[in-house]
């Protein structure tokens, strides 16, 4: 048991820098998604909360519920948008299946504006 | 040994499962924004509170940002004290140990609390909390002497 232990770490830190090497060339991975009039916009991180939430002063004018369902909408697509650059980043370092598997899903629709969702 | 593996397999499979569909619910100090979160950061239920708008643009940006990140942190907590409840504290470390350290070592305390005023000395003594119609829990183990 604390040799698979042992193994599974060395591998994370064989990713890992692997990993860390390619970020740094290629500078911190985000994904970023607005609303269609700019009400909200949202830069989300891969597998985490999100990085900034900003929201214009006409937004408020959604009110509490209608804001709120918008900052999640956004978010969710900003998420999706990360999770997707997370993939192109690293598929060449690990590999795209494991990737997947971990729910760093590649998409085609990569168009910060494309609402075909 | 075997059959030792074959509980761990199925405490690792229900595991699995409950983490799948954990989140947590903080909400902010302020009282003004509610956040339902998954471990991975994503937003399940957001509540605002009429007030927070009114504080204009920028401040709904950044209490819900924080709010976000309070409720993803209790969400990966909670997650931590899952596993080591399934697996046993001596896994829980050994993920620690690859993955970095859970929020509650990392990050305790992670609003920082308003500075006082300067010159302004903490109260000698607590006001007396005033008598609630309705008492609920709370309420009830700050004023155990309340009528109830």
């Amino acid at each position: 048991m604390d040799d698979d232990v042992e193994r599974a770490a060395r591998k994370v830190r064989d990713v890992e820098q692997a990993v860390a090497q390619h970020v740094e060339r290629s500078g911190p991975v985000t994904g970023r998604a607005s609303s269609p009039d700019g009400a909200v916009t949202v830069i989300a991180t891969p597998g985490g909360p999100p990085q900034q939430i900003t929201v214009s002063a006409a937004a408020l004018r959604m009110g509490p519920h209608g804001l709120a369902a918008e900052i999640m909408r956004v978010a969710e697509k900003a998420q999706r948008a990360a999770s997707s650059r997370l993939h192109q980043t690293l598929e060449r370092v690990v590999d795209p299946r494991e990737l997947t598997e971990l729910g760093f899903t590649r998409e085609q629709d990569e168009d910060e504006f494309g609402w075909r969702r | 040994m075997a059959a030792v593996n074959e509980e761990r397999i199925q405490a690792t499979e229900q595991l699995r499962r409950d983490l799948e569909v954990l989140t947590a619910t903080v909400e902010h100090p302020n009282g003004l924004c509610m956040v339902t979160a998954s471990p991975k950061g994503e937003i399940r239920a957001l509540h605002l509170h009429p007030a927070l708008l009114q504080q204009g643009a920028q401040a709904v940006g950044e209490v819900v940002t924080e709010t976000v990140r309070l409720a993803t942190n209790a969400a990966v907590q909670t997650s931590f004290n899952k596993m080591a409840l399934a697996l046993g504290d001596g896994i829980a470390i050994d993920v620690e140990s690859i993955a970095g350290d859970s929020p509650f070592r990392s990050t305790w305390n992670p609003v920082v609390p308003p500075k006082p005023a300067a010159g302004d000395a903490p109260p000698e003594r607590r006001p007396r909390t005033p008598i609630v119609d309705d008492p609920d829990e709370d309420a009830f183990f700050e004023n155990p002497f309340g009528r109830r």
